[in-house]
């Protein structure tokens, strides 16, 4: 693989990381809002933290790569 | 050039298989953190929770998601040949871990206006924050390996196997926090 293709793809990964940050930031935020106004709404506080755990998982823990061929999980 | 095309099948063949047990790891301890979620509700319900600090949560909630992305930053950086970036990105997560621990351990455990002994909810809170904990020990351990490793020219961008099992393990870390937050920190109100 050459350096200009190597480095495509580790901005494109840092564009990502950097885009699921923002949006758990955001979400967290929310949540601690949620939280101190009406702590006793589980369901939407349990909601956020479903989708904050959706990004991680499939975003930074890479979970398709479980999935893929060998080559392709190599990419 | 032969052997060193069927080295790196061989190696490729292997990686998956390692992902593999990583991932049936993660499943199993997930059952465990999974328990201790579900005793969490079973004793206090929606309506309460523990008498703890709401904002040194989000604190350390906020750290703990931002050593996330430098971890994911690390291990791109790694996957592509930056060793920089690598080097970098490992350390901030390790200096990351290292405060979240202290914000939990050093400063919720020490300002919670109760103990362990103090009845079936507050032993689980500490059972909870303290099973969490030890995670994240083994995680700033494995980091400072990965660190010293990649200090020491160790790690390819074919060859990375420490680098993304140590940010696997530590994205799930992260992740059973993004479900304990709000439920110890968030749900219910405390007692009066």
């Amino acid at each position: 693989m050459d350096e200009k293709m190597m480095e495509d793809r580790k901005q494109e990964a840092f564009r990502i990381g950097t885009a699921v940050i923002i949006l758990l930031a955001v979400l967290t935020i929310g949540e601690y809002w949620l939280g101190s106004i009406a702590s006793v709404w589980w369901a939407p506080l349990l909601g956020i933290a479903i989708l904050k755990a959706f990004f991680v998982v499939r975003d930074y823990m890479h979970l398709p790569r479980l999935f893929a061929s060998e080559e392709e999980a190599q990419e | 050039m032969t052997t060193h095309t069927s080295t790196l099948s061989e190696y490729r063949h292997k990686l998956a298989t390692n992902r593999l047990g990583l991932w049936l790891f993660i499943l199993s301890d997930t059952f465990v953190f999974g328990g201790l979620y579900v005793s969490r509700f079973y004793l206090l319900g929606t309506t309460q929770r523990p008498d703890v600090n709401q904002l040194l949560g989000f604190v350390v909630t906020s750290v703990l998601l931002v050593s996330s992305y430098f971890m994911n930053r690390a291990e791109s950086a790694m996957a592509n040949g930056d060793r920089k970036n690598f080097l970098r990105g490992t350390l901030a997560t390790l200096i990351l871990g290292i405060i979240f621990l202290v914000g939990v351990v050093g400063v919720e455990w020490q300002i919670a206006p109760f103990g362990p002994g103090d009845g079936a909810a507050a032993s689980l809170f500490y059972t909870m924050t303290g099973f969490h904990a030890f995670h994240v020990l083994t995680g700033v351990i494995f980091l400072s390996v990965v660190y010293r490793n990649g200090r020491k020219g160790h790690y390819s961008p074919e060859r990375h196997w420490a680098v993304e099992a140590c940010a696997v393990y530590w994205h799930f870390v992260d992740v059973v926090w993004i479900f304990f937050y709000p439920a110890l920190y968030l749900i219910g109100l405390p007692p009066v």
